[in-house]
């Protein structure tokens, strides 16, 4: 079993969204950022309310819900892994890069501002932020 | 599962237990909530007969309770079951003794995992430690329900977070779990089902998971409208 | 059954090391006594016997034989018994509430086995008489060795004639050790009928609470009076019956007052008991 970082440390749960639905979530942003690799194992749905602090059923109902959008798939009593469909992890990637477009737009909209101004800023900030993080390698 | 339906329960004048009715299902965690004196311990004393009931029935795997039920069922209360001048280990012969379901393995799985000396006596455990061997009882049996009352009350946040643990791993799986607390922030994302009472009676009995998809709606914040505090 | 062994064996484990320090203590001052007695009688015989010139059979003319009864009736013999029953008596109320009170929560445990909760009555009625029987027997096996002990010290010529059931002929060891068998069970079946309807009234009060007390003493009050009806009847009927009926009654009704002192106790055990 790869051994990965997913303690309750790192996972705040908030109480008023399903639990199931912010483990569901908390793949996507994995696999979105890379941390979870196409075809990489994942641990049983014990051990991850073990790992999570959660309700086993918790656990169970995001892994059926994550099979069931394709996130995850279970061959026979294999442990389950992260799916390696292109498409779905694309999908994934698409999905919360366009929920961070609107978040980011919903803070910016009550700002009276043209949006190249915005978008030269966004390019600035980028820019210096990969560059520092060349001169740190 | 668990069925207590329409307990009554006079206890002098008061009407403890005012028609009380709720359920828990095997492999469920099941919350009571409530304040101090509201009836939650008594309902787990009745359900294991530790009290008599004036009326109402309770039903386990739809069976009234008999001696058999005692190994289907158990109860951690608050104080602990055993002689104090007991080591733990003398403790565990006692249980390994008396139930067919006891389970020393598991027992001594335990004992490691919370960090305890088999030959400490009993009355010279802190506090937080004497909850934890109290689990242990309670846990090293293979039954199908466990019945917890306030197993975080009075206990420091490291032996808190350590049997939070438990109720996250397989020795809870497939058990029905019904627990009391106060500390409902802490464990709401462990339970399944809340009941909610006050006075003797279910105010409000629900699917966690189902109050937050359907309402956006923490236990607590149902707590607030339901008691109106 | 094997439940019931287990927790006969749990219940007279908790108060073994209590019963060591009695029966040590039992041994301890009735040897001692022994010694003293002996020692403290052949004292006074010397002085005696000097001051007035007397020889060993001349003295015995004049002042009698040394009885057993002189050391039976001291405060060595009789003193740790009279404990050891206080302390019996203590412990027949002691065996019931020590599960409940202080740190000891131990009667949770007790009421979820899975047995008949009959059975922790039963056991703890037969660890009392065990208890009970043992010093009992404990006394008998003294007794001999308290005789070699007063042998060694007081030659036989000084004593008068001990024989062993002379010891049963004071009154009140008539009730410890009977004669025969009839009354052993008579005498001893008795004190466990006795000890039931103590149980039985302490389970009234743990089920009722305060009200409990009232109804535990009326119970315990109904039960002698149930018990010596036959004798009473018969006393006011000047004698009417025949003693092998009244006998015969007093039976039945004893058998009638221990099985519903047990009856009472297993339904407040199942239905009515709280912690």
């Amino acid at each position: 079993m790869i051994f990965w970082e997913l303690s309750s440390l790192t996972v705040k749960f908030n109480n008023r969204d399903p639990v199931y639905i912010q483990v569901i979530r908390h793949f996507k942003e994995q696999i979105a950022k890379g941390y979870f690799e196409p075809g990489q194992e994942i641990p049983s749905r014990r051990e991850l309310a073990n790992q999570l602090k959660i309700n086993p059923n918790t656990a169970q109902r995001a892994y059926k819900e994550m099979e069931e959008q394709g996130l995850i798939f279970t061959e026979g009593n294999m442990p389950s892994c992260i799916t390696k469909d292109e498409a779905v992890l694309k999908s994934v990637r698409e999905e919360l890069i366009i929920e961070a477009v609107d978040l980011f737009l919903g803070s910016i909209k009550s700002i009276d501002v043209p949006l190249s101004e915005v978008l030269e800023l966004v390019k600035k900030k980028h820019d210096a932020e990969s560059g520092e993080a060349e001169e740190s390698k | 599962m668990i069925e207590v339906k329409n307990v009554e329960k006079k206890y002098g004048r008061k009407r403890v237990l005012n028609s009380l009715s709720f359920t828990a299902e095997k492999g469920e965690i099941t919350c009571l909530i409530g304040i101090n004196g509201v009836g939650k311990t008594t309902i787990m004393k009745a359900i294991m007969a530790l009290t008599p009931i004036n009326s109402g029935e309770i039903l386990i795997d739809g069976e009234k309770i008999r001696k058999e039920s005692y190994e289907k069922v158990t109860f951690i209360p608050d104080t602990i079951t055993m002689l104090p001048q007991m080591k733990i280990c003398d403790a565990f012969a006692f249980m390994a003794d008396f139930y067919k379901n006891w389970n020393p393995q598991r027992a001594e799985e335990l004992l490691q995992f919370f960090k305890l000396d088999p030959t400490e006596r009993i009355a010279n455990l802190s506090k937080g430690n004497m909850a934890k061997v109290n689990m242990i009882l309670g846990l090293a049996l293979d039954v199908d329900y466990l019945l917890m009352d306030e197993p975080f009350s009075g206990i420091d946040i490291f032996s808190r977070e350590q049997i939070a643990e438990v109720f996250t791993s397989h020795l809870i799986e497939d058990r029905g779990v019904i627990i009391t607390t106060h500390e409902i922030s802490d464990i709401e994302h462990l339970i399944d089902r809340a009941v909610l009472i006050d006075n003797g009676k279910v105010l409000k009995e629900f699917s966690v998971e189902e109050v937050r998809e359907k309402d956006g709606k923490s236990v607590v914040d149902v707590m607030r409208e339901v008691y109106g505090r | 059954m094997k439940n019931y062994l287990k927790l006969l064996n749990f219940e007279v484990n908790r108060f073994f090391k209590l019963y060591l320090t009695l029966i040590g203590l039992i041994i301890v001052s009735q040897f001692i006594g022994a010694v003293v007695v002996s020692k403290g009688y052949m004292n006074d015989v010397d002085q005696v016997m000097y001051k007035k010139q007397l020889s060993m059979s001349q003295y015995t003319e004049d002042y009698g034989l040394f009885s057993f009864d002189q050391f039976v009736g001291s405060e060595w013999f009789l003193l740790p018994i009279f404990f050891s029953i206080a302390v019996l008596m203590i412990y027949v109320f002691f065996i019931w509430y020590r599960d409940w009170f202080g740190k000891n929560t131990f009667i949770y445990r007790l009421l979820m086995l899975p047995t008949e909760r009959i059975t922790i009555y039963f056991s703890k009625l037969t660890t009392i008489m065990l208890l009970v029987l043992g010093l009992v027997a404990l006394q008998i096996v003294l007794i001999s060795i308290e005789i070699q002990i007063v042998n060694s010290i007081i030659p036989t010529d000084l004593q008068s004639h001990f024989l062993f059931y002379d010891f049963y002929s004071l009154r009140m060891w008539g009730w410890l050790y009977p004669n025969t068998f009839t009354e052993f069970i008579l005498i001893y079946g008795v004190g466990l009928i006795f000890v039931a309807v103590l149980f039985t009234a302490i389970l009234i009060e743990r089920s009722y609470g305060l009200k409990g007390i009232f109804i535990a003493i009326v119970y315990g009050m109904l039960s002698f009076g149930v018990f010596i009806a036959p004798l009473l009847v018969n006393r006011l009927l000047n004698g009417y019956f025949y003693t092998l009926e009244v006998f015969l009654m007093e039976l039945v009704i004893s058998i009638i007052v221990l099985v519903s002192a047990i009856w009472i106790a297993n339904y407040l055990l199942k239905y009515k008991i709280r912690v």
